[in-house]
């Protein structure tokens, strides 16, 4: 049922109306310009999502930094961070904590694992092992120490673990 | 498509409008004028010829955002006898004079155009269209039986009535060569053939008219149309009989019109539109009211055709 009934012998398709025209390309530019507004925003909002991430990794450092810094400036009594402390003056605390009859073979400083220690020594008795025990576990610079399995065979090598925590300026 | 700038030809009536059209512009600046122009320049126009016994009219109506509107018109005289609308035989008695009316009126207002049949060419009926069934076939099915010609010559269409209601028209397919070869013969390209009472009442459907008969007037025939709820509930064609009483004979018919799908509680108000509307209003006195103007703008242009006030409606 035509809207307007056509009575030609030879109908055509309906022309159009030039504003409908018009609307419907009006429509068409308005969708073109809406999805690339759209897309535009999709790419902006990416941008901003990996910036955001980028910031927040810079955050966590700097609130990293700031805590290492924090623990610097609470005072002398705590001294240096084991993190940042030189092997240089961890092995002078070591050094000013060992005995008279006991060697240093080997030492291991672990930084990852906030300061540890795993000092070889060899005693040349029994007596001097118990000196370093007792002179370490009662330096302020260390923490945890722990005597590893002994081996006596006139003089007593062994390992003692420790973590160093500093305590001088 | 600016009006003003349209030189009439010899014969033809092509006034100005009293002001730049305004009409959903109370008081427009100049600048909203030409505004207003150019929008329906751009926007397109489209050209309407209609025939009938008395004259060949053309309007320009461009069509717009805010719906069509007339940008320019031509009246063009026929001479008693040149053109007679009828179903079955003949309609362009002197089909020169014809097309040369047809080309005086649509000079300079474009050559592709829509062809408006007179009243009096076509079989009408409002039909109720059964669920599933063709809207055209099931018109010609109706109609048939009433065709003063074999029903295989004719071109039968419908228009929308609300629900599944339809006002049906079939008109022989000779009788629209006709037409359209005295348009072709006068420059034109026809893109669409149109009945003037069809898009009269299309125009009172979208106007949303109110609960009345209008009687909508051609040069030699009407059509009776008893509305209610702003859709035809009825639709007789009737031939005119113009001589002295017509105005009587006329609010008879539409009681009979409105007597026939109606309750006859209240008498039938008659509205009129068309061919010599303005005589028969008088006649009719108060109760007959205006259905269709489509020249508010151009009152040099006399009484519109009803098809013209159902296009701008």
């Amino acid at each position: 049922m035509s809207r307007q009934p056509d009575f030609s012998t030879a109908p055509r398709c309906s022309r159009v109306p030039a504003w409908e025209s018009l609307a419907v390309g009006a429509g068409l530019v308005a969708v073109v310009l809406a999805a690339g507004g759209a897309w535009r925003a999709r790419e902006e909002a990416q941008s901003a999502r990996s910036r955001l991430t980028e910031v927040r990794r810079e955050v966590e450092a700097a609130a990293a930094r700031q805590r290492i810094l924090e623990a610097r400036a609470r005072g002398p009594a705590r001294g240096l961070a084991a993190a940042e402390a030189p092997p240089a003056r961890i092995v002078a605390d070591l050094a000013s904590a060992i005995p008279a009859g006991v060697r240093l073979e080997r030492l291991l400083i672990d930084y990852l694992r906030d300061g540890a220690l795993e000092m070889h020594v060899v005693a040349r008795d029994a007596a001097s092992w118990d000196r370093l025990l007792a002179r370490l576990e009662g330096a302020p610079c260390l923490r945890e120490v722990q005597p590893g399995p002994e081996a006596r065979e006139g003089e007593v090598r062994t390992v003692v673990r420790a973590r160093w925590v500093g305590g001088g300026p | 498509m600016q009006s003003a700038i349209i030189q009439p030809a010899r014969g033809t009536v092509k006034p100005r409008p009293r002001e730049a059209p305004g009409r959903w512009l109370p008081a427009p600046t100049l600048a909203l004028q030409r505004l207003y122009h150019w929008s329906v320049a751009l926007l397109g126009t489209r050209l309407y010829v209609g025939l009938d016994a008395s004259s060949v009219i053309a309007a320009a109506l461009g069509e717009g955002l805010g719906g069509r509107r007339v940008r320019a018109f031509a009246r063009v005289p026929l001479e008693p006898g040149a053109l007679a609308p009828s179903p079955s035989g003949p309609n362009l008695q002197r089909a020169d004079e014809v097309r040369g009316a047809v080309r005086r009126a649509a000079e300079g207002l474009g050559r592709r155009a829509t062809l408006v049949l007179p009243d009096g060419v076509a079989r009408v009926a409002l039909v109720e269209v059964p669920d599933g069934a063709d809207p055209r076939d099931y018109v010609l099915f109706r109609l048939a039986a009433s065709l003063p010609f074999p029903a295989a010559e004719a071109i039968v269409d419908a228009l929308a009535a609300g629900g599944r209601r339809a006002v049906g028209a079939a008109v022989r397919r000779a009788t629209v060569a006709e037409y359209e070869q005295a348009a072709a013969a006068a420059g034109l390209e026809v893109e669409r053939v149109h009945l003037a009472p069809l898009v009269a009442l299309a125009g009172l459907m979208r106007a949303g008219a109110r609960d009345a008969v209008h009687a909508v007037l051609g040069d030699v025939a009407m059509c009776l149309a008893a509305f209610r709820g702003g859709v035809p509930f009825a639709v007789r064609s009737r031939w005119r009989d113009r001589s002295s009483g017509e105005a009587s004979r006329l609010r008879r018919e539409a009681a009979r019109a409105a007597a026939l799908a109606g309750d006859g509680k209240e008498p039938a108000r008659l509205v009129v539109s068309g061919a010599e509307a303005t005589r028969l209003r008088q006649e009719l006195g108060e109760s007959a009211g205006l259905a269709l103007s489509g020249l508010a703008d151009w009152p040099e242009a006399g009484e519109p055709p009803s098809w013209l006030g159902g296009l701008v409606s």
